[in-house]
This record gives C-alpha cells, structure tokens and sequence, in this order.
C-alpha cells in the first residue's frame, strides 16, 4: 500500500518558527495554546477505567513510540466531550456524542472479553488491535453494538483522534508541514519549488 | 441583496446569527482554530449516504460560507437551468442562464475574479478582470495530465486577487499571498468574501448588519403578514419590525427555521429535495514536492466533461485540481480509507507529496432525500434538523465515470498510492424556486407563494444543483432578487 518513500523532517521547526516573524500574532497564539497541551475538563465524562482504557485505544489509533512525551490524545478528547465541542454534525443511527463514547468504551471492553476473556486495557497490543479492528469492520461481539453500529463508532472516534493529533503543532512539523509561516505568504508554489523556510525533509540537499 | 436594498434607499437591518470578524487580527492559519468559521451546531445526518456537516459546507459569521469558500467561481452553464427539458429528469429553473448573465458579468467585475482572458467553455463572455492566479503544484500535475490525454483545461476563475483592486465602500484589497488556507478564512482580505466586498457597501449604503443575533422565529397578523422578526442575543430575545423579510440562512437553516414556524409550506416542499453536488475526490502520491499548503486550492478548471459523450447519466460535472491542508487531510484518510496506527502516521509522512482533483457534479432532486425537524432539541431548546440524503443511480454513475477518468490522469501524472474519497458537498434545495405553488415555496423572483412579505433567497432555492460551485449562483440570484423586489415596489407604488 505504501509505495512512496518513508519521509522524516527536521524536528525544531515550529518552535524556531515562533521565535521568528514569520507567523501572525493569530497563527502563533493559537499554535502556543495548543503546545501547552489540553486544559482539564471541567467536568469527567470517563470514571478512572474507561479513561484509561480511552487513552490505551487512542495509543493503538495513533501510537507514538518515537515521541516522548506524547501528544495528549485522550486528554483533549476527553475536554471536547466535556465542554459539548463536537464537528457540526453526527450519524443519526449514533448517540449524542458523550453518551456514544461512554457506551463505546464499555463495548470495547464487552468485544475484549468475547474474543480474549479479558478487558481490553490488559491485553497485549496485538490483540487491542483485533479488537480494534473488528470495530472497524462492524463485526464487534458485545451487548453495546447491538444497540450502536460498531463502524459508525469506530469512524468518529478515528476522526477525532486523528483531528486532535494533526492539529498539534509538533505533529505537523512532523510531516513537513510549514503553512503555519504565514506572515508573508509564499512565492514558490509550483512542484518542486521551495521557499527558503520551508524545510526540506531529511536526508536531502536543498 | 443587502446593498442593492440599501442603495435604494431603504431601511434595511440584517441579523447575522455570528460575529463579525476582523480578519486580519482574528484569523489564523491554523485549521483547529478556524472551525469558529463553521456551523458547529449539531445536525444529524441519515439516509444511506449520510452527508459530512460542519466544517464541509457550513459557515457561519458576517460574510456567511464565503468566510469558507474557496473562491472558486465558474459560472454554470445554460443547459444546466434546463436539465429536465434536456435528459427529462430532474427540474428545470423557472429562470435561465440568460437572466442571471448581467449579474454574473456585475459580480465578476466587482469582485475581482482572477481568471482567463479566454474562457474555453460556455457562451461567448467578457474576459475575466484580473489575470489568473499562479498555478501550484496539483495544478500542474494536472495541466500535464490533461495535456497528454487531450482534455483541454485553464486556469480557474477564482474570487481572489492575482492583484491589488480597489473595492468600492471597503478600499484597498491586497494580491493573494498564496497562503493556500481560502477554505478556513483568509486574513488578507484578497478573497472576496462577502465581509469585505458587498457588506461594506452595504453599510456604506446606510444598511446596519447586527452580528450575534439568532433568528428563531417571527411574529405575524392575522392576514398572514410577517411583522416583525423574533430572534436572541446577548441581551435576550428581542424582535426587529420589519415590511418585508428575506430569509437567507441556506439550505439547512432556511428550511429548518420554516418548519419550526410552520411557515410558507402549503406545497409541502419545505424540506423536499435536499441536494448535494457529486464531489468525488482522487489523491495520489508525487515523487515531486507538491506542497498542497500552498497557492489558491483550486487552480485549474476543465469542463470538457460537461456534457461527455459517453455518458451513463444525466447532466455532467467539472474537474478541478485541488490542493489540501493537513487536517482535512487526515480527516479524508482516516473517514475515508480506515487507515490507522502507524500505517496512518507512515502515510501523513507523506503529506507534502500529495496531490488531488475533484469533481463538482450536478445532483438530481429525489423523494426522501429531504430536511425534518428531529425529536431531539439543540441548547437554545429548538429541534436539531435531521438530513437524509442517499446519492441515487445517476450520482452513482457520474461519480463513477468521473473516478475513471480522474484516476488514469494521476496514473499519467505518476501517481502511485492513488485512493479515491466519495463525497458531497454544498447544500442545497429544500424551498424550491418554480412557476406552480403546488409544487414550489417560492416563485421565479424568490417570494414565498404563502406568505406576502417574505422572499427566500439562498441555495435552499436551487430546482436543481447545476454543475458550477453554488457561490457565483447565490449572489446572482441574490442581486437579481432584490432589483425584481425593487422593480415590483416601483410598480406597486
């Protein structure tokens, strides 16, 4: 399926960025708030196990082996359902988003046990992803998915995790991403071309 | 609308549920932070292929969805007015390619559309007034595709500066610095988003427009007149005395709030006929940079595929080159492909290298793809909208023909890893515009068959979708709306 080269960027970027005049005040404020990390919810949504179990599944969505600390996936998330943040719209055949999750994690762990006799925050990372993965396909076994299309849950949890991942400052650096520079805009936008503050990836010449 | 009316002399307010923006100090260019531009209202979608809300097509704030378009402004065609006459299916417009022309030609000039001098489809038409915009990287993949294959293209015609132009009520409008970010607001003021170009005339005409001010319904006489307009703020409820209304909140708000008032719905076509263009996207990954951050997203056109001679449905659609932000991006991958762990990760490391190109179809009207008012009530206590929306066999078949042909471009361009996203954009019908009052909510003028003073105007009004983005459309049947409501007044008086 992946056929291109494997990309890695120079770390450092948007910090170095920053410091620079090269963002708007808007641009730099929103990306400082975000580099702070999620604010705490005011309320919980989660008790203590089903948020651990929410910050294991988010590990396997977008696991971060390389990034130490990781960005705080589950903690976001757990804000935007706390506050009521939701993208506009949702599938009719789901519940309101907070109750969806609530149950979601509670059938996480009903598919865990039908296929592994065992919770899923105990199981081995292999295994958390065929759970994972027969959520995805709406084949999950558990009472909670009879009630609550597994895919339809799996899709919106997978988009939300992976809103909050990319709209970090870091992991947009770590795709080479530099759309954040945009006090003056761009002048070489054609393939190939480069403006001089765009990073080039590593293991390249200039 | 608002400054035509205005300019006429009349006293006009407009209630903007959303803020006013200043964009040069509130915009950043950063899409997490830009979804303050979007409808973020709770809608529920159903049907068998639930439509994306929100951040997809839904603005809100002084200036509406053009805070959020791309600015991409290609005129539809005259055969696009007339589908049922042609295929025999879908609607005809109760009005014509011909009678929207002058405003396209005003709009254009006014707005300061960049564009080609020589426009390779439709009627005969003036140049565009600015040059076009620099083309970037998924437009030249498929400039060279389309070369090789034969399908003509050109630049796009596109509502942001390729240079300086001075708008009249606002001042100086700056060339666009190819920020790439037109879909999440632009800071500059170089695309012409309403807040920039018709509102300050407006203004400067002596309209007032009162941001924050949620319409929930209206107060009437017993003939049946509208008198005044109730809605919440700040400070409260309130109501705003009115002779005439035009409601202009779009295909879902429109309709939604006509249903709650059990409004201008004798036809009971007020919800009926939800629409949504054919917008299938291909994305493939370049050996080049490409960089899709960068330049305007949408920078070439090609309708060759218009009306195709091979065509297995009726009506056609555009191609466009498409550039992206990394957020939509993943978005698209994530609801789209299903790709997670590190195959995700792996595959966004590939971000800079990808590119895409869309498709802008027609989408025939069809029973049960319609708007209700759900069971469940949203924070101000009114009843969250329900859209139900199935593409039928003919969406079926242009997306198909549309995804063969975009595929073999990137093939052509070397594209590997080439997916396709299957989508619908824009929003559109729900009141429709016609000739019977049996049939239609509002006639060709967009005044409302039930009620005396009340106009609709907006894309909730569109017979059918047209194969051009709704925007250029949406103004020209705006100005034309308000010059008949001005003509009729003249008479009347």
């Amino acid at each position: 399926m992946n056929l291109m080269p494997d990309r890695a960027y120079p770390m450092g970027t948007v910090r170095s960025l920053l410091a620079s005049d090269r963002v708007t005040p808007a641009t730099a404020e929103a990306l400082r708030r975000r580099l702070l990390g999620a604010r705490p919810p005011d309320e919980e949504v989660f008790d203590a196990d089903a948020y651990r179990t929410l910050e294991a599944v988010c590990a396997r969505l977008i696991p971060q082996p390389d990034r130490y600390p990781p960005i705080d996936v589950a903690a976001e998330l757990h804000r935007r359902l706390a506050d009521g943040i939701g993208d506009g719209w949702r599938y009719v055949d789901l519940p309101p988003d907070r109750i969806a999750y609530v149950r979601g994690i509670v059938g996480i762990d009903q598919t865990s046990a039908a296929l592994f006799g065992e919770p899923f925050l105990t199981l081995a990372g292999a295994n958390r992803d065929t759970v994972l993965r027969a959520l995805q396909a709406g084949v999950a076994d558990g009472e909670t998915w009879r009630t609550m299309k597994s895919d339809c849950f799996f899709e919106e949890l997978l988009a939300q995790v992976v809103d909050i991942y990319y709209a970090h400052p870091l992991a947009q650096e770590e795709i080479g991403y530099v759309g954040m520079a945009d006090a003056r805009g761009w002048q070489a936008i054609g393939l190939d071309e480069r403006d001089a503050h765009e990073p080039a990836p590593l293991g390249t010449s200039r | 609308m608002l400054s035509r009316l205005a300019a006429a002399g009349l006293s006009v307010v407009a209630l903007e549920a959303g803020v006013q923006w200043r964009p040069d100090r509130d915009f950043a260019t950063d899409e997490a932070e830009q979804n303050k531009l979007f409808w973020m209202d709770e809608r529920l979608s159903g049907g068998g292929d639930p439509l994306a809300f929100g951040k997809n097509n839904s603005g809100i704030g002084v200036g509406g969805s053009t805070l959020h378009y791309t600015a991409y402004t290609p005129r539809p065609q005259p055969d696009d007015f007339r589908i049922r006459s042609e295929f025999g299916v879908g609607e005809d417009w109760p009005i014509g390619y011909e009678d929207l022309v002058p405003y396209f030609d005003e709009l254009e000039a006014f707005l300061g559309v960049s564009g080609p001098g020589t426009y390779p489809w439709g009627p005969e038409r003036p140049s565009y007034p600015l040059a076009p915009l620099p083309l970037n990287g998924p437009a030249q993949l498929m400039e060279r595709a389309c070369a090789e294959v034969g399908i003509r293209t050109s630049p796009a015609p596109n509502a942001a500066l390729s240079g300086s132009w001075y708008q009249p009520g606002h001042g100086w409008r700056p060339a666009c610095t190819n920020r790439g970010f037109c879909q999440a607001g632009c800071s500059t003021g170089a695309k012409a988003s309403m807040d920039v170009t018709f509102v300050p005339l407006a203004v400067a005409h002596g309209a007032e427009v009162r941001a924050g001010c949620f319409v929930t319904g209206f107060a009437r006489n017993v003939a049946g007149r509208i008198t005044g307009v109730v809605y919440t703020s700040r400070d409260g409820e309130d109501i705003q005395l009115c002779d005439h209304v035009f409601l202009c909140a779009g295909a879902v708000e429109s309709p939604r709030l006509l249903l709650i008032a059990g409004l201008a719905n004798s036809s009971g076509e007020v919800g009926r006929n939800f629409m949504a263009h054919a917008g299938v996207q291909v994305w493939g990954s370049f050996e080049e940079e490409v960089r899709p951050y960068k330049g305007i997203p949408g920078g070439l056109i090609s309708e060759d595929t218009h009306r195709p001679p091979d065509a297995d449905f009726a009506g056609g659609y555009l191609l466009q080159s498409i550039g992206v932000m990394p957020l939509t991006y993943a978005g698209e991958v994530a609801r789209g492909r299903g790709l997670w762990g590190e195959q995700l990760r792996r595959h966004m490391r590939g971000y800079n290298h990808v590119a895409g190109i869309n498709i802008l179809g027609d989408c025939l009207p069809a029973g049960g793809n319609d708007l209700t008012l759900s069971d469940e009530l949203d924070g101000r206590g009114l009843p969250k909208p329900l859209i139900r929306f199935t593409a039928g066999d003919n969406e079926k078949r242009m997306s198909r023909h549309a995804e063969k042909i975009m595929r073999g471009l990137w093939d052509i361009a070397g594209a590997s890893d080439v997916w396709s996203f299957d989508r619908y954009a824009h929003t559109i019908g729900t009141c429709r515009m016609g000739d019977d009052p049996d049939r239609a909510v509002v006639n060709a003028d967009c005044r409302a068959f039930d009620v005396p003073n009340l106009s609709i105007c907006d894309n909730s009004v569109f017979p059918s979708a047209l194969a051009a983005n709704p925007a250029l459309t949406i103004m020209a049947l705006s100005l034309r709306t308000a010059d008949r409501f001005l003509q009729m007044r003249g008479k009347r008086e």
